[in-house]
């Protein structure tokens, strides 16, 4: 039952992966203009509060992964596309934050919406 | 959750202190935390994100004046005794009876 | 604060481990010689030696350094380097005109294959709620001045793909070898708190 030293040292070199094999569509592109959504759940979420509203642009697309906001709380994977998304420092802060700076996250599909 | 751990652009938290020429582990119960997060992730019980999740239950000030391993300590004791692998009267008793041997 | 309960005894926690340890063994849940040999593991092989190697063959090696920012994950294999926490690796260069430097702002995420575990002011609070929303000042702490014309890039590892800094080549090294070069990076560098020094 117990994993052996040697089993262990094999889990490190594989990995355990969050990336999930299913044919998703993503529901973003590279260049599109999202906005964070203003999510609160009571459960477990990894939309940072600060990003509450904020707008952006999709950088690049890293592919299909298991939606962390499911997949704490027994309700499957829920596999989506993650983004890294770039937000100004100025959209995020207002006034405090810095002219050249730019923060980048990671986004899934469920954390975004287009801005039209 | 909109809890204390979502820190990214709060206030009051105080400097960044970085040591100099710090080692991996700090002592040797934080390198026992380390090690047992493979193994006991092996059995099954529990996922990254709930593990993450546990975390973050565990109370704003606890949050705050406790290290990165008390919070993974927190984790396997809160998942542990959820899945029923552990239950609280046996972490209480066995946890009293090595401070009896010490003392 | 989170950074002086690094450092305070703590025999109340000692025996929580050891209570949590021993039932786990004794049902057959876990064998302590492989927690032994996680430990050694990332105490003694795994660390930012690793990432400073991958950087070293970056700046001797064009076509690695193009291989290492198109998919970072394949090109830091090439050396080895692989697995737990690393099964996603995204490389991001610094230049004179960009800077970039790494967080989890929601709890420590960190490239343990190429760094190996976080050190204590990563997992703070402090550095955690300031990096994003002050950047400049942070590095400042850490004795890195940027031009007002730079940009900065501060990535907050929400998912669980991980990042890596390539940091700039310091001026004055043409003359030394790969091996050298890899004696000079620092792990600070490589999360983009500090600049590589000749």
């Amino acid at each position: 039952m117990a994993i052996t030293a040697e089993q262990a040292l094999g889990a490190v070199a594989a990995g355990a992966s969050a990336r999930v094999d299913a044919d998703v569509a993503p529901l973003f592109k590279v260049g599109d203009r999202v906005r964070a959504r203003n999510i609160n759940p009571r459960s477990h979420t990894r939309m940072p509060r600060y990003l509450h509203g904020c707008e952006g642009v999709v950088e690049r697309d890293f592919g299909v992964f298991a939606f962390p906001d499911s997949h704490a709380h027994e309700q499957g994977d829920q596999p989506q596309h993650v983004y890294s998304v770039r937000f100004s420092a100025k959209d995020v802060w207002g006034r405090e934050g810095g002219e050249r700076d730019f923060l980048l996250v990671d986004m899934w599909d469920q954390y975004l919406d287009i801005v039209s | 959750m909109n809890g204390v751990h979502d820190l990214g652009g709060m206030d009051g938290l105080g400097p960044v202190q970085p040591e100099q020429d710090e080692p991996v582990f700090h002592a040797e119960w934080e390198k026992r935390v380390f090690g047992l997060f493979l193994p006991v992730f092996a059995c099954g019980y529990y996922n990254i994100d709930q593990f993450r999740h546990a975390i973050e239950r565990m109370g704003a000030t606890a949050y705050l004046n406790t290290s990165y391993y008390e919070h993974w300590l927190h984790a396997y004791e809160t998942l542990l005794v959820e899945k029923g692998v552990l239950t609280a009267e046996e972490l209480a008793a066995r946890q009293r009876k090595i401070a009896a041997e010490v003392a | 604060m989170a950074s002086a309960a690094h450092t305070r005894p703590l025999g109340e926690i000692e025996i929580r481990v050891k209570a949590l340890e021993s039932l786990l063994v004794e049902k057959g849940l876990v064998d302590p010689a492989a927690v032994d040999a996680l430990i050694d593991t990332y105490e003694h092989k795994v660390g930012p030696h690793n990432g400073a190697r991958v950087v070293a063959r970056a700046w001797v090696d064009a076509p690695y350094k193009q291989r290492l920012l198109n998919d970072g994950t394949a090109a830091i294999a090439e050396l080895g380097y692989s697995g737990l926490q690393g099964e996603d690796l995204v490389v991001v260069e610094n230049t004179p005109e960009v800077h970039n430097v790494l967080v989890c702002t929601l709890c420590s995420c960190y490239p343990w294959p190429t760094l190996g575990l976080p050190p204590v002011w990563y997992k703070s609070a402090p550095y955690r709620s300031r990096v994003v929303v002050d950047p400049r000042s942070v590095l400042q702490e850490f004795g890195l001045q940027l031009p007002a014309s730079a940009e900065v890039r501060v990535w907050d590892s929400t998912s669980e793909v991980r990042y890596l800094v390539l940091p700039e080549r310091p001026a004055g090294t043409a003359h030394l070898t790969e091996e050298q070069l890899a004696a000079l990076v620092t792990r600070d560098a490589m999360i983009g708190v500090a600049k590589v020094a000749a």
